[in-house]
């Protein structure tokens, strides 16, 4: 197996973006990507294209092909990668393994969603569908929901109070204010979270990821061919993916994200590393109570110490571990097939020194989770510098 | 079609109990099961009320909960009641769960499990 380098990054901003449509947002960051990494010119071997609903949201499919078209990449390999709220992890781990294993030497692979001009009951409905068919969907279920019995476990088993889901989203937001990428650039309060609307009890508004449009891309390639295209290459030391229950109330414990743990395992021992190696971490904070459950089933923190962690200030972007630095899923925002892209794009400026006033001085190693589903389908990616 | 009675289903190679059913089973990879009723009394693990709720939901919010059978086996669904709390007996009852593609969907919601012996 090869090493493989992230050698070019880019994205779209995240937000509201009327007047474009997927395949521009896509284009538009896979450019951004290929010109970052001096890859111009060159020919492609393959596409991976991360998206959830493309079909349902912009009716349009197979949308792998129709952007290689527009970016003039063909006769170059195409394929669209949807793994839920995961598809974008998916798809850089399926650009791993094309150059890893020595088939493909210049991959792109680009994640992007279109969702803002859709009604809210109409996408809260498109992204239920990936719950348990007959057993959570039919019942009307919705992501929030779970995420909202999860959290009311979690309060009760390990102590987690409001305030601290409270500081998870005041956190994210202030960084997102140093992240010009981000979707909500305002300063968020502990008041005036724990007042925000209720959308699940005891799940709040700010308590939630928002709806956003947003691309990101990344270029790999064999990491001894990396200094041909940059300065600053960062290398994928290790991947990891696991599943779980589709249906979250048939986990034995449903406060344990058991695919958290494998998928992180699994990436740790590719990369030869431990959790107390990484120096900055990106995680699925699509609910704010998911930032703390991960940070814990990740290996960072000891199960049910997550809370205090960000209570002494641990996880800010000047604490030992800071997380979100961009400002996470809550702030930077969740156009579903872009965010597992978007987190290696932020983890790859972390480590290069590109991340402006967030960044996290002399980062060397970095983790991501990207978080499928209710949890039931994990990647977790581990980065180093070169 | 109504049922009476809430099932899950039992593998016949290895005796586990799962809800929903799945191809084969989780333990031991069997994929013969029987059906077993799984009662009318179950116990509240966790809940939410549901404000932004999806298409297709008449009435918001909605409260949904996960119950726990006696034979261990767990359910997610609709609460039929005004103030529920973690502990609290239910029992399945059958009812309309919300509208999908213009088509009433029926299936066990679960409500406050009322005592049945007479008072004096």
């Amino acid at each position: 197996m090869r090493d493989v380098a992230i050698i070019g990054c880019g994205m779209t901003k995240f937000g509201r973006l009327d007047g474009k449509g997927l395949i521009d947002l896509l284009a538009e960051a896979s450019l951004k990507a290929i010109d970052d990494a001096g890859a111009g010119d060159k020919d492609f071997d393959a596409v991976y294209v991360a998206n959830f609903a493309a079909g349902e949201l912009t009716h349009q499919t197979a949308i792998a092909s129709a952007l290689v078209d527009q970016l003039s990449l063909l006769p170059a390999a195409a394929d669209r990668i949807e793994n839920g709220p995961a598809s974008g992890g998916s798809a850089v781990k399926n650009g791993f393994l094309a150059v890893a294993s020595g088939v493909y030497d210049l991959v792109l692979v680009v994640g992007g969603e279109k969702m803002t001009h859709v009604d809210t009951d109409i996408i809260t409905d498109i992204v239920a569908t990936m719950s348990q068919p007959e057993a959570e969907y039919v019942h009307g279920v919705t992501l929030p929901s779970l995420a909202a019995m999860f959290t009311r476990l979690y309060m009760q088993r390990h102590g987690v109070t409001e305030r601290d889901l409270a500081m998870v989203a005041v956190k994210n937001h202030s960084n997102a204010l140093k992240n010009p990428y981000a979707h909500l650039q305002k300063a968020a309060t502990i008041e005036g979270v724990m007042n925000s609307v209720m959308v699940s009890d005891p799940l709040r508004l700010y308590h939630c990821c928002p709806i956003s449009d947003g691309a990101a891309a990344v270029v790999l390639c064999p990491a001894d061919q990396a200094r041909k295209y940059s300065d600053t290459p960062v290398r994928i030391a290790g991947v990891g993916q696991a599943t779980d229950t589709h249906a979250v109330h048939e986990r034995e414990d449903p406060t344990v994200l058991k695919a958290v743990q494998l998928a992180s395992k699994r990436a740790f021992e590719m990369a030869k590393l431990n959790p107390s190696d990484i120096d900055v971490a990106e995680l699925h904070d699509a609910f704010v109570i998911l930032e703390i459950a991960e940070s814990e089933d990740a290996g960072f923190f000891k199960k049910g110490e997550g809370a205090k962690a960000l209570e002494d200030g641990k996880t800010t972007l000047d604490g030992e571990l800071p997380i979100n630095p961009s400002g996470g899923l809550k702030a930077r925002g969740h156009p579903i097939g872009a965010t597992g892209v978007a987190q290696i794009v932020e983890l790859t400026w972390q480590l290069s020194g590109e991340a402006g006033e967030r960044q996290v001085k002399g980062a060397e190693r970095a983790y991501c989770c990207n978080f499928g589903g209710f949890g039931n389908n994990v990647v977790a990616h581990v980065l180093e510098r070169m | 079609m109504m049922r009476d009675h809430m099932v899950g289903f039992k593998c016949r190679l290895c005796g586990n109990l799962q809800y929903p059913r799945h191809v084969r089973c989780p333990k031991c990879k069997g994929t013969d099961f029987e059906e077993i009723e799984l009662g009318d009394e179950c116990t509240l693990l966790t809940y939410t009320k549901l404000y932004a709720t999806p298409e297709g939901i008449e009435m918001p919010p909605l409260l949904l909960g996960v119950v726990e059978f006696p034979n261990k086996v767990r359910a997610l669904g609709q609460l039929v009641a005004d103030d529920v709390n973690i502990g609290m007996k239910l029992r399945p009852t059958w009812g309309k769960l919300r509208i999908l593609r213009g088509k009433d969907i029926y299936g066990f919601k679960f409500e406050p499990k009322i005592s049945l012996t007479k008072k004096p």
